[in-house]
Parts: structure tokens; sequence; C-alpha cells
């Protein structure tokens, strides 16, 4: 039923929408096995060809087949334009296979839109991705956080040795011996590069067929470290005998990574060796920023319990509970002797802008369920307590007490201060109205809860 | 929700830096697609986890215009670490001249004073032939509701990148020796501001001829919009009716 429609579908996708519809994407967009996704795109491009319509398409295709080179067979995959689809054709001793890779209207001169456009839709599937895959492999299950960290690192100093091991073996285009110097010098750049790059290896073998000016010209710049170690990935998973690549991959823990099951099998020890470090990598950033965050945390405790030694034991069996709002709260006091190393911070952001997404996200769950609590039952509550002292004096003092309380205008602002925010800035800061929010809450409690929303507008300056 | 004024400057840093090195990207792509320059100079480099292309040591002669190129404090170039693959120019002069470009460009930004950046594709005779038009909004109070805020932003511009590459579906062919050039079309008081900057980064600015701005018979074509907490945006080309006069 649905199948109908289909061309319907590619049409407006093509057409109408000018996007690159690649046959993963369509696969996922339609909910349809890959292999079916790949015979209606054929079937699209058939049909629009005998018709002869005014849109002009472009299609490409993803060859496959062995190749006889310097006297050494290869298993080559390639991603290639129709306009050079008989050539390299005509250049393999066999075809194992062709399909369609996409359809889009306008010429793409690089790959790179392909990738593009399956990264985000895997992105948003990565749970169920070799759903209409392929390839499938029972043996690839999710793994628990911390056997891939350690695997991570393994994977890690077993890279350099496979891959000098590999390229050895790599047969020629003019890459080969280049490429393993790099691969074995730079494991932790291709690393990255791999988790990037899984999708687009097929696509990298592309650049063959184009001008080999551009190339050469590419990997012997001085910037050309990364093309370069595209053309090393590929030479590295595209040339190498998909045999000994299957031995490895046997040979090498089982990884967390349901990506690379869908992928080619040349492709599976990329993302194997790339996915503990693609998905660590995130969680690696976020380590050290959790690990600075709490170092400040437990800085500023001591300095908590240093000021406000005259406390109660109850208030401190309280805080605990709820300690990790109360040391935000106390970063926040610090916010405002430091902010020139505070601005600081900022301008190295961009590449901590883009990481720190992960990382704290984990670290304020724990904050928010733990303020979820602590809303519904108490509050911490500014207030004063009259007693007498050991001199015999009349104290009064200000202490913060936990107060139950379901005052909703305060797990408002608890609520404020536990949502993510991009920059460290924006936790010091919301922290910072957080605590004064308590206090402007008690007071304006007795009045109408109206004009709390208005102190609060002052407070946030 | 939280809602920071304009005056929590720190944010508006943020949002600038991340507005100048999207720029950045999108200039050296257009400049790519669009064959202002020859392909042989850009190389991939990474941005937001897709490939872009960047311009490559070769010797180029850059125009220099009335156009602020910015430098962005994100080391776009060198950074491996930085995902999305993007074609890049690696001719120094070129590269130089859109980060000082967008540099000039980013205290604009963080004070939302920027209501448009133009790239414009002139032909030889200095007359606009397609004007790319990144239409930036940044909304007074910025609201943050969501924790997962700059990879929704990174998602969205990777988009636009994406549209950008595939942009030529829907353009026609510029004709050849085309050159180009930046605009900034600010809000009232900036220029005020823009004497300080130059000053002080011995980067002038001008202001922008009749000609440059004023495109005879355009034509607009929609790439692309994006709707963010921090940022609005919105691509559109505008396309000299017949390019080869």
């Amino acid at each position: 039923m649905a199948d109908q429609f289909y061309l319907e579908n590619i049409d407006e996708f093509v057409t109408d929408q000018n996007k690159i519809v690649t046959y993963k994407w369509l696969s996922y967009t339609l909910g349809v096995h890959v292999n079916q996704a790949k015979q209606m795109l054929y079937d699209y491009v058939e049909r629009k060809r005998k018709e002869n319509s005014g849109a002009q398409l472009h299609v490409t295709y993803l060859v496959s087949g062995s190749l006889l080179q310097n006297g050494h067979s290869c298993h080559k995959v390639a991603v290639v334009r129709e306009d050079e689809l008989e050539a390299v054709k005509s250049k393999l001793a066999v075809t194992a296979s062709i399909h369609v890779y996409s359809i889009q209207k306008a010429m793409l001169k690089d790959s790179g839109p392909l990738f593009n456009t399956d990264y985000d839709i895997l992105k948003s599937n990565l749970q169920n991705c070799s759903k209409f895959s392929a390839i499938q492999c029972a043996a690839a299950v999710p793994r628990a956080p911390a056997e891939s960290l350690s695997s991570r690192k393994f994977d890690q100093s077993d890279l350099p040795a496979s891959s000098e091991t590999q390229a050895s073996e790599l047969t020629t285009n003019g890459h080969g011996p280049p490429a393993s110097k790099q691969v074995s010098q730079q494991p932790k750049g291709i690393m990255g590069m791999l988790v990037s790059k899984a999708a687009t290896k097929p696509q990298e073998t592309n650049k063959e067929t184009k001008p080999e000016a551009k190339e050469i010209t590419n990997a012997s710049s001085a910037g050309g470290k990364a093309p370069g170690k595209a053309n090393t990935m590929s030479n590295f998973f595209g040339k190498a005998a998909m045999n000994k690549l299957k031995v490895n991959l046997d040979s090498e823990q089982p990884v967390k990574e349901e990506k690379l099951v869908e992928q080619p099998p040349v492709s599976v020890t990329e993302p194997k060796l790339a996915a503990p470090t693609g998905l660590k990598k995130s969680s690696k950033k976020a380590e050290p920023v959790k690990t600075q965050q709490k170092e400040k945390k437990g800085g500023k405790r001591v300095e908590l319990s240093d000021d406000e030694a005259k406390e109660t034991e109850n208030m401190k069996k309280k805080r605990r509970r709820i300690k990790l709002p109360e040391s935000d709260s106390s970063e926040d006091e610090v916010f405002p002797d430091s902010p020139e190393t505070y601005e600081a911070e900022s301008p190295s952001p961009p590449p901590p802008v883009f990481s720190p997404p992960d990382p704290l996200p984990k670290e304020l769950p724990p904050i928010k369920s733990s303020s979820g609590e602590s809303k519904r039952k108490r509050r911490r509550v500014l207030k004063s307590k009259t007693f007498v002292d050991e001199e015999g004096c009349i104290v009064t003092e200000k202490v913060y007490e936990s107060e139950s309380c379901t005052d909703s205008e305060e797990e408002l602002k608890m609520k404020t201060s536990s949502v993510h925010r991009p920059p460290a800035t924006a936790v010091k800061k919301e922290p910072r109205e957080e605590r004064k929010g308590p206090k402007k809450g008690t007071a304006a409690l007795g009045r109408a809860n109206r004009q709390v929303s208005i102190t609060g507008f002052f407070q946030k300056k | 929700m939280t809602t920071l004024t304009r005056q929590d400057l720190n944010f508006g840093q943020v949002v600038a830096d991340v507005l100048c090195e999207f720029l950045e990207v999108a200039v050296h792509l257009i400049l790519y697609v669009r064959e202002v320059y020859p392909v042989g100079i850009f190389q991939k480099r990474k941005k937001y986890n897709v490939p872009v292309q960047i311009f490559t040591d070769d010797i180029i002669k850059a125009q220099r215009n009335s156009v602020i190129c910015p430098r962005p404090h994100s080391p776009l170039m060198s950074n491996d670490s930085a995902e999305t693959s993007a074609y890049m120019s690696c001719h120094p002069e070129l590269n130089q001249y859109i980060q000082d470009t967008l540099h000039c460009v980013k205290p604009l930004l963080e004070k939302n004073d920027v209501e448009k950046v133009v790239v414009v594709i002139l032909d030889k005779e200095h007359r606009p032939v397609e004007k790319f038009v990144f239409e930036i909004t940044q909304p007074p109070l910025l609201s943050i509701s969501s924790d997962s805020l700059l990879s929704h932003v990174e998602q969205l511009l990777r988009a636009f990148i994406l549209k950008i590459s595939v942009c030529d579906a829907v353009l026609d062919h510029n004709p050849p020796g085309c050159t180009f050039t930046v605009l900034v079309h600010t809000r009232e008081a900036a220029t005020r501001n823009m004497e300080k900057i130059q000053v002080i980064k011995d980067f002038p600015w001008i202001l922008a001829d009749e000609q440059d701005v004023h495109m005879h018979d355009p034509r607009l074509i929609p790439l692309k919009t994006m709707t963010s907490d921090i940022l609005k945006m919105q691509l559109y080309v505008e396309e000299r009716a017949h390019k080869s006069s």
C-alpha cells in the first residue's frame, strides 16, 4: 500500500525539496529495507528518464568489485557519479554489485553532502540503525559504559599495530606508503576521523575517480592532513583485503556499536574502532568537565563548612542530601568576585561549547533529581534564629534551614537552576538566582504570589 | 525557563562565536560551490560532523572590498576534533581576509546589531550577480529551555551547510571571473562602534556603494530557515535574472 506512493515521495524529495536522497536516508524515511530502497530509487530513475521530463537528475552509484592492481587483487567499493560509472566498471575485474546510491537535482562536486545527508538521519535512529539493514550481527549488542571505556583504551593501543600490518598489505593507489606512516603516527587523529567518516568511507574512495591532480595536491599540501587522513582511511578500509579485516574483526573485542552492523563489512572495523572513541569522545570531554566541576564543588564545600561553622548537625546532614544545588550556589558566591576568570572561559568556548552539551546534561540530571525531591519535601529558607550563647548574650543569627514547603514559585526557581545552559557561566548564574530565590521567596510568601515574580525580576540582574 | 537579557554578554559572546564560526564555514562553502575560486584550492576540513570545503594553499588574489572579515576565536582550521568536514580554503590571504571580516562582525553580533550578513558575488563589472543573504535575528530575551541546545543548533547549522552544498540545482551558473564581497547590514547605531573597532583591528570598513547593494531585477530563492532558542536565521539567495550580459 505504502509502496504505491514511493515514487511520488521520491519525486517530492528530489524535485520539490531539492534534497539529496540516498538509499539509506530513504530506507529510514519510508521505513523500508535498504534493498527495497535501492530498488525504489532505481525504479524512479528509470521512469524519470523515460519520461524525458525537464528536471535533470544526477545519480550516484555504489560500485563494488575486485580489482587487480600491481599484481595484487583487492576489493574496491566506490561511490561514483553516473558519468564515471562505466569507467570504473571497466576497471574492475569482477563487478560484485552496482546499485543506486543517491539521487539529487544538483551535480555534486564532492561526497561531503552525501555523508551529510546520512549523518542526521542515522543519528536520530541510532538505537535501531540496523533495523532496515542488510548486514546483521547478533553479537553486536550495546555494551556497558565501563566496559567500553576500558576497551577504548585497548583499541587505541591496538590500532597502530593493526594499522601497520594492514598498511603493509595495502596495494597502491599512490597513497599506500605515506598513508601507513600517517596512520601509525596519528592514531588518535584517525580515531577521530573514523568517527565522522564511518559512513563516508565508501564515498572517500570516490576520490580516485576524480582528477588525481587534486588528490596529489591535497596529499602534499601543508594542510593536507585531513584529506591525507581521509585517503588513508579510504585506502585502509577500501583497498585492504576484506578477508584480512574480517579476521581482525573477529579477534578484536566486541564493540558497543550497532551502527557498524549496518555498514558494509569493509567498514565494520572502522566504526568498531571509532565507535568507542566516538561515543566516548563526548563522555571523555564530559569527564574532565565533570571532574573539574566536582573539584570545584569539593573546594567550595570546604569553604562553606569553614564559613558557617556554627551550623547545627541537622543542617549538615540535610546539606549532604541536597549538596549538589548547594555547592552550585557556593560556586555562585565566588562568581561575583572573579568575573574576569569567568570571561576568560568564554572565549575558549568554541570547542567546549559544542562538546559540553553532553557533559553538562549528564551532570544536571542528578541536580535536577535531587532538587526535584527536595522541592517537594522541603526547602532551604533563610531564617533568623535567636538564642543565648555561651557568654549569656542573646544572639540572632540568620541561617539556612530546611522547611517543608510546596511553594510553586520556589519550584519554578529550582527548576530554572537545573536547566542546562551551554557554558559554565550558565551553571554559575542560575544557582545565584536560585540562592536569592529562596530568600525572596520566603519574604514574599506572606504577600501575594505575584509580587514574588517582580522581585525575582530584579534579582536577575 | 531561564531568561537572559542582552546584558548577559557572556552568552551573547557564545552566540556570536557560534555564528562567526558558522559564517566562516558558510562563506568558504559558498565560494567553493559557486566556483568563485578554482576548486583545487579547497580542502576538506571538519565542522559540525560533516565535510565542508576550505581554501588550500595556492596563490589567489583576494579582492578586498568594503567587507568585514571576521576572525573567530575558534581555531577552525586547526581543530581536528571538530566534527563535520567542510571545504575550506588554504590560501592564507583569503582566509585572513575572511577571518578579519568576521572578526569585526563579531562585536556587532554580540550586541545584536546585525540585521543581515550578505555574501555578494560580483561579476567582472562589479555588479552583483548573486547575493547569499543570512538574515540573523537574536531574540532579546534569550530563553534556554533545552539541555541539548547546542547540539540542536549544530544540527540546524549542519542543515544550512547541506543546503548550500546543493544550491547549485536552483541557481544558474555564474559568469567567469567573479569576485566576492561581504556586506553587513547593521541596525542604526552600530556604525559608530564600527569605527572604534576598525582602528583597533586595522581593517577598514567602508559604507557599501549603492551598486554593490542594489541588484537589478532580482529573483528570490529561499534556501533554509532555522529557529532555535538562541538564534533565528534565514538564508536566501537573490539572483540576478540575467547573469551573463
